[in-house]
């Protein structure tokens, strides 16, 4: 599904450029779930952003389920993403002004699907996210953990191919976080393939293979058994 | 999608209340005030535009006199339409209009006094678009006892009778037969006459009946014969494409031919449609007014836009995440555009719908206000296509650019908040404050200046006293008998003084002559004088000063002396000009003195040269001086006099303090307007200013709480967070200061005498508005520095 080749990010200020990817290559296969794991400035949410689309790189090549994107436009990358890649985030980022309901619903209106198929998807995947009695409340009226599943379910809604997770369970207790976890794994295993950046060994074990990266390079990679 | 759209945009009101309150009042007050000015404005380009031949109609005007009395008649001989029609074949029709001053109009037991009546030729109604709606189109005026009213007119007489064939008593016994009706005029018609008479009753009653004439030599058969009665208002509806400098020629041609001692006497043609707002050969007649209101209106609109984008950018930085967000699960820019845009659009809503309710409550008072009579009916499309462009114009300018601005966040770095110091170009928002604090400055400017102005009209000494006296207009009997009328009156010890004259004192308008001979008078001087008809006691009356030579005494021989004043005595070129001969028209004479100038019309005018005759056949107005203590019964003293000669006509009388401050009314208006749009604008200009500083606190309150902890004072927090306002503002006034001197400078231009701009007003001003400001900044930021600083840090 993913190919990357000799991939390299670098930042700039006025004074200082800081490689943030120096010449990564890795490939995710369809179905697979990945961990990223590093310390903090390795790299993994540079990394994390360019396979979301959010982010290009400077060189090297990024090839999506055949197509190399690594030159594609904001708009070309946006459209792309759109249709197969859903995101969950450390902090949730739901929009506080908008629904549980609402919130899900958000990536079906955005793909034009009609009002009545999005009030069907959207009430499936909540019944699946076990959130359903919280549809009509607001992101503040949640908890951490009700809030991460609100925002699971919005990555999933729209039936993407591959879930970016940058720090799943950071901001949620273990039983939370345990909970997201199963989730992902259920998801995984009815297809979706997840590409997960975490510092929790213990959320890396969820995963078929870990890549570790250090100085924006691959230093090691594990299977897990 | 739409739906979602305004689902959001209204939590989001909601969820801000605030800073939704702050927007809808500003947007509203600009809506409002900016609106009705903006009608205002409507209103006055409109005029006389109803017409169907409006394009084809135009005012003939003729250029008199030489030097300082150089002036504009509008009012020109009765012969040129006459002629015009008969011998220019580009003139299709032509019709005269004068109107002399009011009359008392009876019918049965009703009397009315009519000041807007006017005699007027047939084609009044078929030139302009005042149709009969009852009566004979085609004969409107069937003989001269005829008499066409307005609707309105005919129900104040009638009521719901037939008006056709009612008599009518107008003045003393002059019985009248209503011949037709026509439609009430449109409030924005330069014509307004309420009673019109035939044109051919005053040829009748002035020239046929009494065969007028000025020395009893030469007999005027008819006042199309009359060359030197500048009387008459004249319209011409011409052809297409006439040349107007031809035709110009052409009517000064019919002159000269017919009185070549005239000559040169050139003439204007001025189109119908500038009439209302530009004098005759095309200067300014009050479109400055209009348009400098027109750019107030549009500036307190932006102001109040400014307002709205000032804060949704600032604010932006919180909207951050959702639109990152957004656009990470999906969202294209154009979406996002769309989203802000209605979002804009809700709470212009709210607002527009707000100031439409305001609007409709306080025209009343507009109307009031501005002497309009705008009205908000469904059918006037005029009124709302104005209100209409403006809600559009005011909802695009305060929508695009922030929602150019949040569509165009890059996702990644606004969720990581990366964007937070160069949000939506500070600068940008800097430039903005500072061109609503600039606006709100010069009109502050403005308002004082005008103010100023205003109050040295009303102290400035005109050169006559006028304190507690009033005037009335004599009528036939009570003229004849004037000399019975002062020696009773004068026998009220409330009574301290009489005298009558020829003019209005207030505002000397008409009676000017260009036809005069002196001893000396340069080949090339065409120099008018304006004629005051006076008795003996006019000039100790007024407390003027006779300077040179003495004043008329009453006895005959005065009847060819004449009194000048010093600006005649300087036009007329001559050093020493009492004892020197003078002729005015037909009478041979001599100048006896010259009177210190004083002011007889509007400070807006140069004093003009003046010619005092001793004519008391002419004096038809009467100055009553009363005691200061005593004024209630000198009135009814005079009112006792008049209803022995008067009867049942109402007695009407005016102070002449009332009259001098009715002469400044639209200056005052003027005045007025500008204390209202500087409130205006300084409210909406301050609102967003709490905006911003509650916002700017907001912000920095982990930086409040830092420095507090470090030891900062209060007032040095209240320091940090307002400083760069006042700089801001400093700013603005330095800006300020010469566009309102430039302006002030050209407003008052329109004044002969006028005061001096000094920096007071302008020092006073910026003063204010920075005093203003500091208290608007003050509420929020005293706040914010008061806070616990644990608070603040936690909340992080």
């Amino acid at each position: 599904m993913i190919k990357i080749t000799n991939l390299e990010k670098f930042y700039r200020t006025e004074e200082v450029e800081t490689i943030a990817l120096n010449k990564l290559s890795m490939e995710v296969n369809t179905g697979e779930f990945v961990a990223i794991m590093g310390p903090s400035g390795c790299g993994k949410s540079t990394l994390l952003n360019i396979l979301g689309m959010l982010d290009d790189p400077d060189e090297g090549s990024y090839v999506f389920n055949g197509v190399e994107i690594a030159h594609f436009n904001e708009r070309k990358r946006a459209d792309l993403r759109k249709h197969n890649i859903g995101f969950v985030f450390q902090s949730f980022n739901l929009i506080d002004e908008l629904t549980v309901f609402e919130n899900v619903e958000l990536p079906l209106i955005y793909t034009g699907v009609s009002s009545s198929e999005r009030v069907k998807r959207v009430e499936e995947v909540l019944d699946k996210m076990q959130i359903m009695h919280r549809r009509n409340h607001y992101p503040q009226q949640l908890s951490g953990g009700q809030q991460q599943r609100v925002a699971i379910a919005r990555a999933v809604v729209n039936k993407p191919k591959l879930i970016l997770a940058d720090e799943p369970t950071g901001n949620l207790d273990s039983s939370n976080g345990n909970d997201v976890m199963e989730l992902l794994t259920d998801l995984n295993e009815q297809g979706t393939t997840i590409i997960m950046v975490t510092h929790s060994e213990h959320d890396a074990r969820y995963s078929h293979r870990i890549i570790r990266l250090l100085d924006g390079q691959t230093v090691m990679e594990n299977i897990m058994v | 999608m739409l739906k979602n759209y305004i689902k959001t945009a209204w939590r989001n009101i909601m969820h801000n209340k605030f800073y939704a309150i702050i927007n809808i009042t500003g947007l509203t007050l600009g809506l409002v005030i900016g609106i009705f000015m903006l009608l205002w404005v409507q209103d006055e380009f409109s005029f006389d535009s109803f017409n169907k031949n409006a394009e084809k109609i135009y005012k003939v005007d003729i250029v008199a006199g030489t030097g300082i009395s150089r002036q504009i008649f509008n009012n020109i001989i009765a012969p040129v339409a006459t002629f015009a029609k008969n011998e220019i074949p580009e003139v299709k029709n032509a019709v005269r209009i004068t109107s002399i001053g009011d009359a008392p109009f009876q019918y049965k037991d009703k009397v009315f006094f009519e000041s807007n009546f006017a005699f007027t030729d047939p084609s009044y109604f078929s030139v302009f678009d005042f149709k009969l709606i009852r009566g004979n189109p085609k004969n409107p005026f069937p003989d001269i006892n005829s008499l066409v009213i307005t609707e309105s007119t005919a129900k104040k007489y009638f009521g719901d009778e037939n008006p056709i064939g009612k008599t009518v008593i107008m003045g003393q016994n002059e019985p009248c037969q209503v011949s037709g009706v026509i439609a009430d005029y449109p409030p924005n018609s330069s014509f307004q006459y309420h009673v019109l008479l035939p044109m051919a009753r005053l040829n009748y009653l002035s020239y046929i009946k009494n065969s007028r004439s000025y020395d009893g030599k030469t007999i005027v058969p008819s006042m199309d014969a009359d060359w030197s009665n500048f009387g008459f208002e004249t319209f011409l509806l011409l052809k297409h494409d006439v040349n107007l400098k031809a035709l110009e020629k052409k009517l000064q041609a019919i002159h000269e031919r017919n009185k070549p001692e005239d000559a040169p006497v050139p003439y204007l043609v001025q189109p119908l449609i500038k009439m209302h707002l530009f004098r005759a050969d095309g200067t300014d007649g009050g479109y400055s007014t209009v348009r400098t209101l027109t750019i107030v209106a549009v500036m307190i609109l932006i102001i109040a836009c400014i307002n709205y984008v000032n804060l949704s950018t600032a604010r932006s930085l919180l909207r951050a995440k959702e639109v990152s967000m957004r656009k990470i699960i999906g969202a294209g820019k154009s979406q996002l555009f769309i989203q802000f845009i209605i979002e804009t659009g809700v709470l212009f809503i709210a607002a527009a719908a707000l100031s439409l309710i305001l609007m409709f409550l306080l025209l009343p008072y507009f109307n009031n206000f501005s002497g309009k009579q705008i009205a908000f009916n469904l059918s006037d499309t005029d009124v709302w296509f104005c209100i209409l462009v403006s809600f559009v114009g005011t909802l695009l300018a305060s929508s695009i650019y922030p929602a150019m601005l949040l569509s165009s966040f890059e996702p990644l770095k606004a969720l990581k908040g990366r964007i937070s110091g160069s949000i939506g170009n500070v600068n940008f928002r800097r430039v903005l404050v500072v061109v609503q604090f600039a606006t709100s400055i010069i009109l502050i400017i403005g308002t004082l200046v005008i103010s100023k102005q205003l109050s040295y009209i009303r102290n400035k000494d005109l050169g006559y006293d006028k304190e507690h006296v009033f005037a009335f207009t004599l009528r036939n009997d009570m003229q004849e008998h004037y000399d019975a009328v002062k020696n009773d009156l004068l026998k009220y010890p409330a009574i301290v003084g009489i005298t009558h004259a020829g003019r209005d004192i207030v505002n000397n308008g008409g009676g000017a002559t260009g036809d005069n001979d002196w001893d000396g008078k340069p080949a090339n001087s065409n120099l008018w004088f304006n004629l005051i008809p006076a008795d003996e006691q006019f000039i100790p009356f007024f407390k003027m000063d006779v300077i040179q030579g003495k004043n008329f005494t009453g006895a005959v021989a005065d009847s060819s002396h004449f009194l000048i004043n010093e600006t005649a005595a300087k036009e007329m070129g001559i050093t020493d000009p009492v004892g020197k001969r003078l002729r005015i028209q037909t009478v041979n004479g001599t100048i006896i003195g010259v009177v210190k100038d004083f002011n007889f019309a509007t400070v807006h005018k140069k004093i003009e040269p003046i010619v005092f005759r001793y004519q008391l056949e002419h004096c038809w107005r009467v100055y009553i001086k009363a005691s200061g203590k005593n004024i209630q019964k000198a009135i009814a003293a005079a009112q006792t006099q008049w209803k022995l000669y008067n009867n049942d006509i109402p007695f009407n009388y005016t102070f002449l303090d009332d009259s001098y401050t009715k002469l400044y009314s639209a200056d005052q208006k003027q005045g007025d307007l500008f204390k209202l749009f500087s409130v205006v604008a300084i409210m909406i200009s301050c609102l967003g200013l709490l905006g911003l500083t509650t916002y700017s606190a907001q912000v920095k309150t982990r930086e409040i709480g830092i420095r507090k902890v470090l030891g900062a004072s209060i007032g040095q927090i209240v320091n940090m967070l307002a400083k760069e306002f006042i700089l801001l503002i400093l700013l603005a006034i330095i800006i300020a200061i010469p566009i309102a001197w430039y302006s002030m400078n050209s407003w008052l231009r329109d004044f002969a005498y006028k005061i001096n701009l000094t920096w007071v007003s302008f020092a006073l001003s910026g003063f204010g508005v920075i005093v203003i400001a500091l208290v608007t900044i003050s509420f929020q930021s005293v706040k914010a520095a008061m806070a616990n600083p644990v608070k603040s840090l936690r909340s992080e």
